[in-house]
Parts: structure tokens; C-alpha cells; sequence
């Protein structure tokens, strides 16, 4: 199902660890960390949409609410 | 959807994991999440079928509904909170964890009482 959701995390991963050393090379270090910021905000919003579908199927499921 | 599949989510996840973690620690968390999530999805179809039949047998036996509502949502609440316990203790945040546990223990206490009133009017009724 949600399978390139996780492929598609772990390449953001590894393409900014591949930016960061390029930007720090550069001597831009605080763009650097600009970046790593921008992969992990990015990254929480793919997971929060899931994590909502994910607690509404289990409300759902369990009648919770 | 077969063992095969949960099993080999997991050990590509934690390939990936491990790639990414070097770098970024942060990611590695976030992978587990999705992880997690995905294969609680695939758990979730199958329970929907267990349930209803449950229900559906409770019917018959003539319980009443209300008690198996309040059974499921006792699982459910169980199963929401070692979700987010494991991921919080797997994060390294063993605090968290169990703040959430303590939550979740508070919750079902609170989803048992009409249970627990029910059953000492009923031993009551039977006294002599």
C-alpha cells in the first residue's frame, strides 16, 4: 500500500545527508542546515497525513468515537 | 495479505534505518513511524472481519451490545497505546512512553466502570 511512502523517505534521507556534505563543502553551512530542515518537515507531513488516516481507520475500527 | 509482506517491510525498514540513521537520527525515527503505521493498516483489514463476526455471534448469544463496545474499545485503546508507547520508547524517550502508557491505563479504567458496576449489582442481587 503505502509502501513508497517509506522508499520515498529513506531517499530524501539519503539525498540531503549527499546535499549537506555538498553545501558544507561549499562553505555554506547554515544552508546546510536550512535543507535538513526543509527533508524533515517535508517527511512529517507525508507521516502526519498517514499517522490521521491511520487513527480514523482505528476509530472506525473500534468504535472508539 | 500474508506474513511474507509484514516481514519483509520490516527488514527493508530497518535497512533503510540504518542507511539513514548515520546521518540523520531524526529520519530514522520518522521511518519507524511509517513503518509502524503501514503495518497496522494491513493488521486493521483483517481485525474489521474478526470483529464483525464477534458482534454478530454476541447478537445471537444475546449479550448485551453495549458490553462488546465497550470491549472494543478497551482493545482499541490498547492497541493505540503500545503504538505510540513503542515508537516513543524506541525514539529513546522511555519518559514519554510511559506517560502514555500511564494515559491509556487511566482510559480503560474509566471505559470499565459501568462494567465493574454492573457485575457487583448482579453478585449483590444474588446474595441471599
Amino acid at each position: 500500500m503505502e509502501l513508497d511512502l517509506l522508499f520515498k523517505i529513506a531517499g530524501v534521507g539519503i539525498l540531503i545527508s549527499v546535499i549537506h556534505m555538498a553545501l558544507k563543502q561549499a562553505g555554506k553551512e547554515d544552508m546546510a542546515h536550512l535543507c535538513t530542515l526543509a527533508a524533515f518537515a517535508l517527511v512529517l507531513l507525508w507521516i502526519v497525513q498517514l499517522l490521521g488516516r491511520l487513527f480514523r481507520t482505528v476509530q472506525d475500527v473500534f468504535r472508539l468515537s | 495479505m500474508d506474513m511474507v509482506q509484514v516481514i519483509g517491510i520490516g527488514i527493508t525498514a530497518v535497512l533503510l534505518i540504518l542507511v539513514v540513521r548515520r546521518s540523520h537520527p531524526e529520519l530514522a525515527v520518522q521511518i519507524t513511524i511509517v513503518v509502524a503505521g503501514i503495518v497496522f493498516f494491513l493488521v486493521l483489514d483483517k481485525l474489521r472481519m474478526i470483529i464483525e463476526l464477534f458482534t454478530e455471534m454476541a447478537k445471537r448469544a444475546g449479550i448485551g451490545e453495549m458490553y462488546l463496545i465497550i470491549l472494543l474499545k478497551i482493545i482499541g485503546i490498547s492497541y493505540l497505546v503500545e503504538f505510540g508507547a513503542q515508537v516513543c520508547r524506541d525514539a529513546g524517550e522511555g519518559a514519554i512512553a510511559s506517560k502514555i502508557e500511564l494515559a491509556g491505563k487511566v482510559m480503560i479504567l474509566v471505559m470499565a466502570v459501568p462494567i465493574i458496576a454492573f457485575a457487583l449489582d448482579t453478585i449483590l442481587r444474588l446474595m441471599p
